[in-house]
């Protein structure tokens, strides 16, 4: 039974009420705030989140798919009742004036909203160590990082505080900390979900991504939130996802292993990892096959340029005049407001992002470098579709990271370094594909997880696939 | 190709973006590394011939191009403190010039 199903259970069955979950949400949180995990909440809050759901009648609220259920929501989705601040001074003590659509279809499913969780800068890195507010700690691990930038939302799923939270992707935020933490972390087509209300980054490449302790918990969150909105054009004019009844086994699947997601120097562990889910799914009377996704390597830098240059484009609204503190630079002018604005709030890996994303958008490089780029994204895309279109492939199965968890500071200083912690996960967003990541085991006691990539629209069939793998694979033991 | 530090200043200038002269050194090297490792695409033989990138799958089609009142979370009214025939009421300039 998942940690979802044990709550809606206990409440319908009169063992618990929401008023009782959120007293011990709120005992949780108290404990978990070592981890830096969380930026806004409060017992009050949680109170009024409760009484909401028990105003509802018990026939109503039974027809709910989440109610009661406490949940995380990461720091750059907006609320009306907690600050946003995308873990920024820029935006420090900004409350938006409405909630986003994810946020309300949460509501509308039953859900509470516990915590506004922290993470990277606007979304910003693969560690959560650049956060304004403090980095977040691996809950198993203190002195390691649970992985970026959805780290807040992450490691309070993995310490138990919440069944599930809420993320966001731009080139693996969601997956990637997943994997570092030990749990689920889902990423949905681009157009599944809205972004109606999530502080923009990348806007080709994010999407509003779910965590859960297990896949039945990611996978009824995300079901409540996808769906067509007419705040987001960018949303696909579908019905919401179904979930399928879990499957226990996988035959007349074929599971496509990409040869460059495997390189001869992959740690030991994550690539025993792959193996323990390779042969899995080989015990589930699945089909395992090599394949080719010749343009892989290039999905890091391609990322580096696109995403910066989204980002350049997005961030320069945060100017000191329309969000946040203002800071009066010494000339005295608006040029210089904006630019003393710009330079204090925001943390030096953001300002790196924006000076990059300003630079490959400028005069006499656009083409050299952002044209390029879309160019070769075009190529990667065009990759996985001979995979599934061409060489019959129903997922790719890889690793989710190239190394478990690092330690904390380690990878501060070399940004390149940073960025390549998202070498396996960073073409699903480039591509727009659907992908998830789920713990195979632990290599000298940190957590290993694989991913599973499909075509668009494949969710409901690759949450069914990963769920089989769950209910075979030890998530705990150690691989070898 | 490498970047220095007026090419810095010049893109910290166009982004709005104060920058403080001990950060410079440290940018100029790490922004460096950063275009030395995005420039690796240039092995990729993608010309004109290359398809055109569109984000997201091809469900995401364009909506009809009608114009139509914008969704709005909140009644327009209730974003400023008056509002009076579709028009929001704000100072006569004298008034601010004064103030």
């Amino acid at each position: 039974m998942s940690a979802i199903q044990h709550i809606t259970s206990a409440m319908h069955e009169g063992r618990s009420t929401p008023q009782a979950t959120a007293t011990e949400t709120a005992r949780r949180l108290t404990e978990a705030a070592p981890l830096n995990a969380v930026l806004h909440w409060s017992p009050e809050l949680l109170a009024a989140e409760a009484r909401r759901v028990e105003a509802v009648s018990p026939a109503e609220r039974f027809r709910l798919p989440l109610a009661g259920v406490p949940i995380g929501v990461k720091d750059n989705i907006v609320t009306t009742e907690q600050p946003t601040t995308c873990a920024s001074r820029i935006l420090e003590g900004y409350i938006s004036p409405y909630d986003a659509t994810a946020v309300k279809r949460l509501r509308a499913a039953g859900a509470m909203i516990a915590a506004k969780t922290n993470l990277d800068e606007f979304a910003m890195g693969s560690s959560t160590e650049h956060s304004a507010f403090g980095r977040v700690l691996l809950p198993l691990d203190h002195s390691r990082v649970p992985g970026g930038s959805s780290g807040g939302s992450a490691a309070l799923v993995a310490a138990g505080v919440v069944p599930a939270a809420l993320g966001s992707e731009t080139g693996g935020s969601v997956r990637q900390p997943a994997s570092f933490c030990g749990i689920v972390g889902v990423k949905p087509t681009y157009g599944r979900v809205s972004r109606f209300g999530l502080v923009a980054f990348g806007s080709s490449l994010d999407c509003i991504s779910v965590f859960g302790q297990t896949v039945d918990d990611a996978g009824r969150v995300l079901a409540a939130i996808s769906g067509h909105d007419p705040l987001d054009a960018t949303t696909a004019n579908l019905p919401p996802i179904v979930l399928e009844r879990p499957r226990g086994h996988l035959r007349g699947l074929t599971f496509g292993l990409p040869t460059e997601y495997l390189p001869a120097d992959l740690h030991p562990g994550v690539r025993a990892g792959v193996d323990r889910a390779v042969a899995a799914v080989k015990e589930l009377g699945g089909t395992v096959k090599s394949v080719s996704l010749p343009h892989s390597k290039y999905a890091v830098p391609t990322y580096y340029i696109v995403a910066p240059a989204e980002a350049a484009a997005n961030l320069a609204r945060f100017d000191g005049v329309r969000y946040g503190p203002r800071k009066i630079g010494p000339a005295g002018d608006l040029r210089a407001l904006y630019q003393a604005t710009r330079g204090q709030g925001f943390g030096a890996e953001v300002r790196r992002r924006i000076l990059v994303g300003t630079y490959v958008l400028s005069s006499g490089y656009y083409d050299a470098y952002y044209r390029k780029a879309q160019q070769v994204r075009a190529l990667l895309a065009d990759d996985f579709r001979r995979a599934f279109a061409e060489q019959g492939v129903d997922a790719l199965l890889t690793p989710t990271t190239p190394t478990p968890s690092f330690k904390a500071g380690e990878k501060t200083a070399d940004p390149v370094s940073m960025y390549l912690a998202d070498i396996f996960v960073c073409s699903a967003n480039l591509a727009g594909l659907p992908a998830l990541s789920i713990p195979v085991g632990r290599s000298e006691g940190l957590p290993i997880g694989v991913q599973l990539m499909g075509p668009a629209w494949s969710e409901a069939a690759l949450l069914s696939m990963a769920a089989a793998l769950e209910a075979t694979v030890s998530a705990t033991s150690e691989v070898r | 190709m490498s970047i220095g530090k007026e090419q810095i200043l010049h893109v910290a200038r166009l982004a709005e973006l104060a920058v403080a002269d001990a950060d410079v050194p440290t940018l100029v090297e790490q922004m460096n590394r950063i275009v030395e490792f995005v420039a690796q695409l240039d092995e990729v033989p993608a010309g004109e011939e290359a398809p055109p990138f569109v984000a997201g799958p091809a469900e995401l089609a364009l909506r009809p191009d009608e114009p139509g009142p914008v969704p709005l979370s909140h009644p327009i009214k209730a974003f400023a403190p008056e509002f009076r025939d579709g028009l929001f009421l704000v100072p006569r300039l004298g008034s601010m010039e004064d103030a």
